[in-house]
């Protein structure tokens, strides 16, 4: 994987996710960071800081980006969640419009 | 892990919930207003993205996003004014750069906030009916910017003095000119309309107007077509390139209606380069022009439909009136067609194949054949002088066009029963004379006008080829049978006609001499042998023969020439010197006939076997005639015409119009008792139309003729008229 096509993306708790772009394309708003117009800074040094979602959350969340590629392309297989990481998540997905 | 967790289950309050700090929003706004203020001053670089997005999001949860969005409005506005001011304070030219520049960072900024706002526009705006980010922007901007006092004008003045310019010759910017076009567009397609287009439609108006005044006075009309042409399709290129597509309609119509609607009458009627000026001179390509130009305008093609047919019609006229022309009915017929190949060449090349144009074409043609009555006579003369000689050694496509054209003309031809008995004349001359050149194109023209008219129409035409072939097997039978009996003496070929099917004429014979009657007392007992019932009579006017003849120095010839004159020159085998008076006694060949054949046989230079005294042009009835020995001539065969007249002269015309009207009865009658069959009760206008539509292929029947034939059906009592209704007719069974 190129350097150029990964994102690295930071929990609340300082956990780094290098994950490839497309992936983390999957969040609309992950998307518009970037790839809005003017230079933000995480379109700039391609890592993303999320303060408010836990590791392991956030590490669900990579999960589920992949998942969701794969599905997309056709290979339909079942997301396990978790129930008690459920609230959570569901509120990160909300953030991140996924 | 994980099942610890499980373990630990429980439901905890998401903790952002809990903070209520009171200058929490007041705090977050501040963030989020100096990220605009940033954005917007081009500083956007160190921002993250991710903070920005996460204020926002956690503004409108908390349900603060009224504030949000009021402080966008205004911070948005207090920027979009600034820009205002930087934008009236470009000078000249820069204003519309400036404008441009800034739109780009209006949108690039707009682009940026509806980003970092994404949360609001998605949640908050739908559910509170709000007008999203990005719409706002531009409605601001509209507002703000190009509405000020000071731009909304300016800024349309100077587009449409860029317009001018261009439209003077000058190179302008059209990329800069695209951009702003195209924001206007952007900023919905009343602010288009309403702040450009309706200006420039205007103005467009009125520059076209003084200009194609001013074209109209110093051009003539092909140039103008031109520029007309030119400046149309500057203006299909100028929406192209730079304005919106669906302007390209209310441009052009202006354009069309000032340069072309206007000027119309003028334009077709201009003097020496008008519509018929153009036809006159063939240009093609200013017709064409013409064409496609008017098209575009109401009416406009109408106008040059009628200035066509009228024209057409005057020349038309002209051709069949002028009694020059009616001299050569050859040349006639040959003008009426390259009259019709000339307009058809102008609707295939300049109107594009217009229907409505060919059939005022057809019209007008119909219109002024007719106006002379003998355009049937005419063209059936121009069909015989084809096949006579007019067709040798033509392939035979080239034979079916002409043939093609002719048929052409005859549709056009009101009175075609007219023109059916001429073409009977012509061609009994023809295949009795066998000088026809093709049997197959003779043919071919029968089958057309069969096609055309219906079997009725060419029963009797097909009937004398019938004839033609039938007596080449009689003849065949007859020598057979006789000829070994017969010798040395005269061959004869005798061609049997059927009555009805020829256009015989009731003549009175001549005396044959012996040496022929006694060969045709033959065959007539042969025919009506093989053939009873029948009745044979000989049409000497019709006939031909080939004589040896042996002149004063041993010179031999072999002349051709007609039955009568054969009479004539037989009488010389037995005497020198002959009177008119002798020689009409002898044959006892009607008088006119008689002077005419002797007229060819004494007074064409060339032909002359006989010698008349007094010398003179014509026959006179105490004239004396001399075999002339000393005959000469080049050519071993010598054919000796009659002297007839190709045209019918004038008491023949009105006989064969008498015949016709004659022969037009019978068939006014027919369609009478036709209608009235199927009708039983009609009143009279009624089956005067009627009778009109029926006859309509073959003639125009005159309504004072069907009154009569009415009149004479009831005296027979086919009909009879209502008692009480006297204008009712009723069918009798």
């Amino acid at each position: 994987m190129k350097k150029e096509d990964t994102v690295k993306l930071i929990s609340a708790e300082g956990f780094e996710f290098v994950i490839h772009k497309d992936a983390a394309m999957v969040s609309q708003t992950i998307r518009n960071m970037l790839t809005s117009p003017g230079n933000f800074a995480e379109s700039q040094h391609r890592e993303v800081t999320f303060p408010e979602i836990s590791t392991t959350i956030l590490e669900k969340i990579c999960q589920y980006f992949h998942w969701n590629l794969q599905f997309a392309s056709g290979k339909e297989t079942e997301f396990p969640i978790e129930p008690e990481l459920t609230l959570e998540l569901m509120m990160a997905a909300n953030y991140l419009h996924t | 892990m994980s099942a610890q967790k499980k373990r630990n289950f429980q439901i905890e309050a998401f903790k952002h919930r809990v903070v209520v700090d009171p200058k929490y929003a007041e705090k977050t706004w501040k963030i989020l207003e100096h990220a605009i203020h940033e954005i917007y001053n081009h500083n956007a670089s160190g921002l993250s993205f991710e903070e920005l997005y996460r204020n926002a999001y956690n503004m409108v949860l908390h349900k603060f996003g009224e504030k949000l969005y009021s402080g966008l409005v205004n911070t948005m506005s207090f920027h979009l004014k600034e820009i205002s001011k930087g934008i009236e304070a470009a000078q000249g030219e820069l204003f519309l750069v400036e404008l441009n520049r800034k739109w780009a960072d209006h949108n690039k900024a707009l682009q940026m906030i509806r980003d970092i706002l994404m949360y609001m526009d998605r949640t908050f705006i739908p559910s509170t009916h709000k007008t999203p980010v990005h719409e706002l922007g531009l409605n601001l901007w509209r507002d703000v910017v190009i509405h000020s006092s000071k731009t909304q004008t300016r800024l349309r003045d100077t587009l449409l003095e860029l317009v001018h310019m261009e439209r003077s010759g000058e190179v302008i910017n059209r990329g800069l000119m695209r951009n702003i076009i195209k924001m206007l567009m952007d900023l919905g397609s009343s602010v288009y309309q309403e702040d450009f287009e309706k200006h420039f439609l205007d103005v467009s108006a009125d520059f076209y107007r003084l200009e194609s005044q001013q074209f109209i006075e110093s051009c003539d009309c092909g140039d103008y077509l031109k520029k007309a042409e030119r400046r149309l399709n500057e203006e299909i290129e100028r929406v192209s390139h730079y304005l919106d597509a669906r302007s390209e309609p209310k441009i052009t119509s202006v354009v069309e209606k000032e340069m072309i609607e206007s000027h119309m009458q003028r334009l077709v009627h201009m003097e020496n380069s008008g519509l018929v000026n153009m036809f006159v001179d063939d240009k093609y390509e200013d017709l064409g022009r013409m064409y496609n130009l008017f098209r575009r305008v109401p009416n406009g093609l109408s106008i040059v439909r009628d200035v066509m047919t009228s024209y057409i019609r005057d020349t038309g006229k002209q051709l069949v009136t002028d009694p020059d022309r009616i001299k050569d009915p050859v040349d006639y017929v040959q003008r009426l067609l390259d009259l019709k190949d000339k307009y058809d060449k102008v609707i295939s090349l300049a109107f594009n194949n217009d229907k409505t144009f060919q059939n005022a074409l057809n019209s007008s043609f119909e219109y002024f054949i007719n106006l002379n009555a003998r355009s049937p006579e005419f063209i059936s003369l121009f069909v015989d002088d084809k096949l006579r000689r007019g067709l040798r050694g033509v392939s035979e496509e080239d034979i079916e066009i002409v043939l093609d054209k002719v048929m052409m003309l005859f549709r056009y031809l009101q009175e075609k029963d007219v023109f059916e008995k001429y073409y009977k004349q012509h061609l009994a001359k023809r295949l009795l004379s066998g000088k026809t050149v093709s049997d197959d194109a003779e043919r071919s023209l029968i089958v057309k006008l069969k096609t055309e008219c219906g079997y009725q129409f060419t029963s009797k035409l097909e009937g004398m080829f019938t004839d033609m072939k039938t007596s080449q097997d009689t003849m065949q039978g007859f020598y057979a049978r006789f000829g070994a009996e017969l010798g040395e003496g005269p061959t004869l070929v005798v061609q049997v006609l059927t009555t009805g099917s020829w256009p015989t004429q009731a003549s009175t014979t001549c005396n044959l001499p012996p040496e022929i009657l006694g060969i045709c007392e033959k065959f007539k007992s042969y025919y009506l042998g093989t053939h009873t019932g029948r009745r044979l009579s000989w049409q000497t006017n019709m006939g031909s023969a080939d004589l040896k003849a042996t002149f004063g120095k041993g010179q031999k010839h072999e002349l051709n020439v007609s039955t009568y004159q054969m009479c004539v020159l037989m009488l010389f085998n037995n005497a020198d010197r002959l009177s008119y008076r002798d020689i009409e006694q002898a044959t006892e060949i009607p008088a006119v006939d008689l002077k005419r054949c002797l007229q060819s046989l004494a007074c064409v230079k060339g032909r002359n076997v006989l010698r008349k005294e007094p010398m003179s042009k014509d026959i006179a009835e105490d004239d004396a005639f001399f075999f002339n020995d000393k005959f000469t001539s080049k050519l071993y065969k010598v054919k000796i015409g009659t002297v007839v007249a190709q045209r019918e002269t004038e008491p023949e015309n009105q006989e064969t119009r008498q015949r016709v009207e004659e022969d037009r009865k019978p068939q006014i009658e027919a369609a009478i008792v036709r209608i009235m069959k199927a009708r039983r009760v009609l009143d009279h206008n009624n089956i005067v139309t009627e009778v009109t539509k029926q006859l309509q292929s073959r003639f125009l029947p005159n309504p004072v003729v069907i009154k009569k034939r009415i009149e004479s059906l009831i005296e027979r009592e086919f009909l009879e008229r209502d008692k009480e209704d006297r204008k009712l007719y009723r069918y009798l069974a």
